[in-house]
Parts: C-alpha cells; sequence; structure tokens
C-alpha cells in the first residue's frame, strides 16, 4: 500500500509540473539563423493569453517580432500567460525577462498594465512597450495604442450600407474601455451612413471575468438572439467568441458578420463559415510590434504613447471577401476625411 | 375540471405513487402559472424576446451543459464524495471532443470527451476513495491539472494542424439536431398571432421541440435515468446508503469503496458529456470555454436539493435567464423587474397574511423599490443586465429553499473497517 502511494505521490506531482510546463512555449526558436554572428541584443516578449499561435492579436504580435527579427540581428525569447492568472505572476514573467538581460521587453495586452507599471520602475535602463494600454507613462515605456474607433468606423459604415433592415448588431467580448472604443467607432460609422440606424450592443461578460473572450457558445447565442431581433449584420469584436457568432450568422443564411484583429476570412479555422464574413476591422499589432523593435535598432527606442490610427496603417478594413467591394467606395471616402481631420470620431460610446 | 380529477383520483392519504401524480400536476399548474406571469410582463412591457421561441431553444442550449455538471455532482455527492473538481473534468471534456470530433466525427468526440471525463472522475475517486485525500483539496488540483494538461496537449495536437492552435482544435461539425415533424408548420401561425398567453405557450413548445441537439436528448433521458437508478433500484439505495451513512451501509454489506468509485466515475463521465455539449454548440474547442459552467452546475444540485428535478429546474432557470440577458439583454431584463416586483408583491401578501409582519413588510418594500425601479426606466443598463442570471438564483434560493438538505455524510472522508 505504502508503495502505491508513493508512486500516485510521484505521478501527481509529475502531472503538476507538466501543467505548470503548459504555458511555457519555446524561446528561442530562431536563434539558428544568428548562429553565424553573435546577436547583439535580446528582445523579451510576453504574450497575454493565447500566446503564439492564437490566429489573433498574439499571432500579429509575433508576426511583428519575425519580421524584425529578419531585418535585424537579434536573439529572442517568447514567454505566455496563463488563463486566470494575477497580476504577480505577470510581474514575475517581465522580471525574469529583465533580469535576463533582454532588453528591450514587449508586453502583449492591456492585462499587464499593472505588473509593467512595477517593473518598468525597478529597471529603468531595460526599454519596456505595452500594447493597448495608456493608463501610465514612463520615459522607458512605449505605450503602443491603436485608434480602433477610426478602423471601426470604417467597418460600421460598410455595415450600415450593408444592412437591408436598417437594424445591425455589436458583440463585445468584455465590456472594458478599449472595447467601448471599437462599439463608439462602429455605432458612428453606421450613423454617418443611416442615422435612423439601429444597433444592438451586447458584452458578453463583465469585467473582472474575462471569459467573455473565449466563449464561442456565448457569442453564439447572443448573435442568434440579434439576428432574431431583425439584425443583418453583427460586428464581433469578441476575440474567440466571434467565431460561434459566424456559426449563427451562417445558419441563419443571409446576415453577415464582421471580423476583428485579423483579416478573419483567410483564417484556416473560419474557412467554413468565412463567406458571410463580409470584411474584419484590421489593427496592424505587427506593425506596432515592428517598428518599436526598430526603433530600439535604430538607437532612439521610442517611448510614451504612440497612436497606430488610419494615417499610419495601423488600422483599416480588409477587402478579401468579394462581396465588400462595392461598399469599399464609401468606406475609402470616409477614411480620407478621417485622415484628413474632417470627421473626427469619439472614442467613447 | 383537472383540480377535481387530482382530488377525486387521490385518497387521503396518499400512497407515494399517487403523491407522485399530484405532483406532477402541481409542476403544470406552477409552469402555467409562470408562463401567464410572463406572458402579462411581456404584454405590459412590449419585450417581445421574453417568450420568443429562440429565447427558450437558447435557455435550453445554455442550461444543458449546466444540467450535466449538476448531474455529475449529484451522483458524486450523494455517494457522499464532494465533486468541487467538476470543472476540471468539464475542460477534459471539452478538450476531448475538440480533438476526437475534428478527426473521426462529433460522435466519436463525444466517447472521446466521455472517456476524458471519466478519467478524471477516476483520478478524483483514486484519491479521495482510495488514499482518502480531502475532497476539496482533490477537487481543486483537479481543476489546475485540467487547464495545465489540456494546454499540454494542445499544443501536442492542435499546433500546426490546419485551423487548429495552441488554444483552439480546428472547426468540427456539430452533432445533428432533431425537431419533432410538424410542430414548427403547426403552431408558428398562433405564435405569430401574439395571443395573450396561447402564443407564448406555442413559442415555448417550438423552442423546446425545434432544432434540437442530439446531445440535449441524450441529456434529457440521462436526467430521468438518473432519478430512476438512484430512487428506483437496489443499486441507487446502495449507492445513496454511501452517502448518507457508509458506515451502516458497510455494516450492512455494502463495498462502500465500489460504489464510491462507480459513482465518483459517472460523476466524470456527465461532466464530460455536459463539456463535449459546449465544444460542440460552439463547433470548436477553445482554451476556457467551460467559464466557470462547472461550478454553476454544482450550484444548481445545491439549489435542486440534491435531486435530478430540482438541479433541472435550477439549470432550467439559470439558462432562461441566462438567455434573455445574452439576447437582448436591456429590454428583456427591464421586464423581468416588473415579474420579480409582482412575486415579490405576492410573497409580501402571503407572509403578512400569515402576519409574518416583519418579512412580509421588508419584501414588500423591496418589491415596491423593484417595481418603482421598472417604472423609471426603459433599460437595464449592460452591466446590470449581465449578473441577472446570478442574482436570480440568489433571489430563489434565499426566497424559497429553506428546507435544502444534504447528504448526511457528504464530504466527510470514510476509511473501510473504521466504523464507529
Amino acid at each position: 500500500m505504502r508503495r502505491v502511494i508513493k508512486v500516485a505521490a510521484i505521478a501527481m506531482a509529475g502531472a503538476l509540473t507538466l501543467a505548470a510546463c503548459g504555458g511555457d512555449s519555446d524561446g528561442g526558436g530562431a536563434s539558428a539563423g544568428s548562429s553565424v554572428s553573435p546577436a547583439s541584443y535580446k528582445v523579451g516578449l510576453a504574450y497575454d493569453i493565447g500566446g503564439r499561435g492564437d490566429q489573433s492579436f498574439n499571432d500579429a504580435a509575433a508576426r511583428g517580432l519575425d519580421q524584425a527579427q529578419k531585418e535585424f540581428n537579434f536573439e529572442k525569447k517568447e514567454l505566455e500567460a496563463s488563463a486566470g492568472e494575477t497580476d504577480a505572476q505577470k510581474e514575475e514573467r517581465l522580471r525574469l525577462l529583465a533580469t535576463g538581460g533582454y532588453n528591450p521587453i514587449i508586453a502583449v495586452g492591456f492585462a499587464y498594465a499593472t505588473a509593467l507599471k512595477a517593473v518598468s520602475a525597478e529597471f529603468p535602463d531595460t526599454s519596456f512597450a505595452i500594447i493597448d494600454d495608456a493608463s501610465f507613462t514612463a520615459a522607458n515605456v512605449a505605450n503602443l495604442v491603436f485608434a480602433e474607433e477610426q478602423g471601426s468606423f470604417l467597418v460600421g459604415a460598410i455595415a450600415a450600407s450593408a444592412s437591408k433592415t436598417g437594424n445591425i448588431g455589436f458583440i463585445g467580448g468584455v465590456n472594458t474601455p478599449l472595447l467601448q472604443k471599437f462599439e463608439a467607432g462602429y455605432t458612428q460609422g453606421a450613423k454617418a451612413v443611416n442615422a435612423d440606424i439601429t444597433v444592438q450592443v451586447k458584452y458578453l461578460t463583465q469585467p473582472p471575468d474575462f471569459t467573455g473572450f473565449n466563449d464561442p457558445a456565448k457569442g453564439k447565442t447572443t448573435a442568434q438572439g440579434m439576428i432574431d431581433n431583425k439584425a443583418d449584420v453583427v460586428y464581433a469584436a469578441a476575440g474567440g467568441s466571434g467565431s460561434g457568432a459566424f456559426e449563427a450568422a451562417k445558419a441563419a443564411a443571409g446576415p453577415w458578420g464582421i471580423g476583428v484583429d485579423s483579416d478573419q476570412y483567410k483564417l484556416p479555422s473560419l474557412a467554413k463559415v468565412k463567406d458571410i464574413i463580409l470584411t474584419s476591422m484590421i489593427k496592424r499589432v505587427d506593425v506596432a510590434v515592428y517598428q518599436f523593435v526598430k526603433s530600439y535598432n535604430d538607437g532612439a527606442p521610442a517611448t510614451g504613447i504612440q497612436t497606430f490610427d488610419l494615417a499610419k496603417e495601423g488600422v483599416g478594413y480588409s477587402t478579401s471577401n468579394p462581396a465588400v467591394a462595392e461598399y469599399t467606395a464609401k468606406a475609402d471616402e470616409f477614411k480620407e476625411k478621417i485622415i484628413s481631420g474632417e470627421i473626427t470620431v469619439s472614442a467613447k460610446p | 375540471m383537472s383540480a377535481v380529477t387530482t382530488e377525486s383520483v387521490a385518497p387521503p392519504q396518499g400512497r407515494p405513487r399517487l403523491g407522485a401524480n399530484r405532483r406532477l400536476w402541481r409542476t403544470l399548474y406552477l409552469l402555467s402559472a409562470i408562463m401567464l406571469l410572463l406572458s402579462f410582463v411581456r404584454v405590459v412591457s412590449d419585450a417581445q424576446d421574453i417568450t420568443s421561441a429562440g429565447t427558450f431553444a437558447a435557455a435550453l442550449g445554455l442550461a444543458v451543459p449546466i444540467a450535466m455538471a449538476g448531474l455529475g455532482g449529484l451522483w458524486s455527492e450523494r455517494s457522499g464524495v464532494v465533486n468541487i473538481g467538476l470543472e476540471g473534468m468539464m475542460i477534459l471534456g471539452t478538450w476531448g471532443m475538440g480533438w476526437a470530433a475534428y478527426q473521426w466525427g462529433p460522435w466519436v468526440g463525444l466517447l472521446a470527451a466521455i472517456a476524458f471525463g471519466a478519467l478524471g472522475g477516476l483520478l478524483h475517486a483514486l484519491a479521495t476513495v482510495t488514499f482518502g485525500v480531502d475532497q476539496i483539496v482533490s477537487g481543486v488540483a483537479i481543476n489546475i491539472l485540467a487547464l495545465g494538461l489540456t494546454q499540454y496537449l494542445s499544443a501536442v495536437a492542435f499546433e500546426g494542424v490546419e485551423g487548429g492552435g495552441p488554444t483552439q482544435s480546428p472547426r468540427f461539425d456539430a452533432i445533428s439536431t432533431v425537431s419533432v415533424p410538424g410542430v414548427d408548420s403547426l403552431l408558428s401561425p398562433i405564435a405569430d398571432k401574439d395571443w395573450f398567453f396561447v402564443s407564448d405557450v406555442a413559442n415555448l413548445i417550438i423552442g423546446l421541440t425545434t432544432g434540437v441537439s442530439l446531445i440535449t436528448v441524450l441529456a434529457i433521458l440521462l436526467l430521468v435515468a438518473s432519478f430512476v437508478v438512484l430512487w428506483r433500484t437496489a443499486f441507487g439505495l446502495r449507492l445513496r446508503s454511501c452517502g448518507e451513512n457508509p458506515w451502516a451501509a458497510e455494516s450492512l454489506g455494502v463495498r462502500v469503496y465500489r460504489y464510491k468509485y462507480v459513482a465518483v466515475v459517472m460523476s466524470g463521465v456527465f461532466a464530460g458529456i455536459g463539456g463535449a455539449y459546449l465544444a460542440d454548440a460552439a463547433n470548436i474547442y477553445r482554451e476556457g470555454q467551460t467559464g466557470g459552467r462547472g461550478y454553476i452546475g454544482l450550484a444548481a444540485m445545491i439549489f435542486g436539493n440534491w435531486r435530478p428535478a430540482g438541479l433541472a429546474s435550477g439549470a432550467g432557470l439559470f439558462g432562461y435567464i441566462d438567455a434573455l440577458q445574452l439576447r437582448q439583454g436591456g429590454t428583456s431584463v427591464h421586464a423581468l423587474l416588473l415579474a420579480a416586483a409582482i412575486l415579490l408583491g405576492l410573497f409580501a401578501a402571503i407572509q403578512l397574511w400569515r402576519q409574518r409582519w416583519v418579512s412580509g413588510a421588508v419584501v414588500g418594500v423591496i418589491g415596491a423599490v423593484v417595481l418603482w425601479w421598472y417604472l423609471v426606466t426603459d433599460e437595464v443598463a449592460g452591466e446590470i443586465a449581465s449578473i441577472a442570471p446570478y442574482v436570480t438564483t440568489l433571489l430563489v434560493l434565499a426566497l424559497a429553499s429553506q428546507r435544502l438538505r444534504m447528504p448526511a455524510a457528504d464530504g466527510q472522508i470514510y476509511r473501510r473497517g473504521e466504523s464507529h
């Protein structure tokens, strides 16, 4: 009996270790390329939940890093967050990178804001960047933020043009100020085309419950509800829950879906429903990451709030679905007006 | 007329079987009363969605995973093992579904989900029954383990697969849905008439019989089967005796360990089915998609007083309110305020009639506040709509369920041969 308990204890411990390892991704994958000449500096990247391969936000950051690595000579390490972790764990991750000599360090996602505020003060000689957060600024931190309201304005205008019922929907993953920027722009864009349009708005969860980004079943139920109540275009700014919304639109045969962050029409995981994805609001996280690494490489690391807007090609909309062609002329017209300043898009709903 | 029938059939000292009959009628009356209330609220507030067929269908869909988790909890706790690891077993189920379904179809996915859930249950049984580990500790460990294990397995199994990634499986086709033939075409004209009560009932029937996933059908059968097995067979009696007094059961020759093993493994099976449903409804496995439904299932079981029918109504209530807030949150939850005010008013009147002055007055004042809230607003803010399912469940628990009784030896560590 004693031996059985011992074996079980070892098995349990092993399993827990395995569990702890689950979140780590293999770093330095591309160091093989730089084996010829020694890397001059080391870039650290801390992902949000999902990490490399999430086909969304984190993947875009990874793309930017890969592109930078192709052009500049550096070593890299990538760490990723696990679901439901605390700020202390995030701090620990950033500190691990900083003490390991990684500089610059990029934190992907607003979830790192509190942790980065603490760690950036501890390491004044290290350059940091955070994506999607401008809640604090520091001399050694670049806040890489996007004008999501501008990109959302354009897809809102497209939605209103494509809608026959004069009723469209917006699904936000979690009710945070960041997601409210999407809602605000979308509504303003839709109203610019059709002042009488009805916009149904629903956030799947309220913070601190962030499951709304990973609950496709809820996304589906919500989209069905909107479609049953006459919406014929649904914009899903809800991360992984968006696929559920597209399933609902596909099943209803007729309504359009609008994707977010990357060109979701081209994502392999959505290939079966892609014909109903009219367009996607694109957020060029890759551009932001690349630009930041480039600025470090050039010897003048960016600091302070860096806004990537329509003018900087930091946001936009995708045209890979041929069906969107008939609405692009109007959207581009709005785009020019926003860039020239004729239209200002508010970030608050 | 129906009241007369029951009166004439039931003898003064109702034997159990006739008691069940009367309970059925009572359930029907209660359901009709609820539908009347909802129809009334719908007409007054013009919140059409609260009794639409789509809402009832969505409610059923949202209730299934919660009911399955709750059923898992029921089996486990009826045998005396607290199972806080349901969430983890559900996670294993979602992963098993995603992993097998995209390769070999959803039915194999369901079997894999069952197998994965059962493995989680087996681990819990091994820890708590064989080794006597604290049941809460083991359950929490399983939740952590399941999350880490599925993250690891996803990285191994889904990375590099077309459409998959470290946090999600490739898309797969869902298990097919069935409809009772003729119901939709027969009742839709009635439902569209907007008649008071009649159209609402038509919508309810359409919602519950049209486009129902076969897993839902399976889930309902499992609920009924669980009742029959646990309360109408010798096996069930022995299993429940392990949860009430394992030492007495042991003295009568019941193999307590074996029964607990069966119950906890079955618990994992049901949680796995709940997970499979969740992945199936979304056509994809996605990390974190259980979203705490295992815990809500546990709450539904407590809500239902450790009984299948009770946990089903708990899950149904939660699913219904969740469907309302997800579909047309602002207006539907606003309309519910009126329903809540009416119910609180009735409750207050009953309390006052029974001369319970203090509680009657307190509930009456709360009802008046809710009514005032309903009257001065047109919509409920999104933040409040989102918490409506939880608030409702809490309220019903607080007002109606004062006589909960859990199995007497639930959560206690039992060692063979240590009877006292």
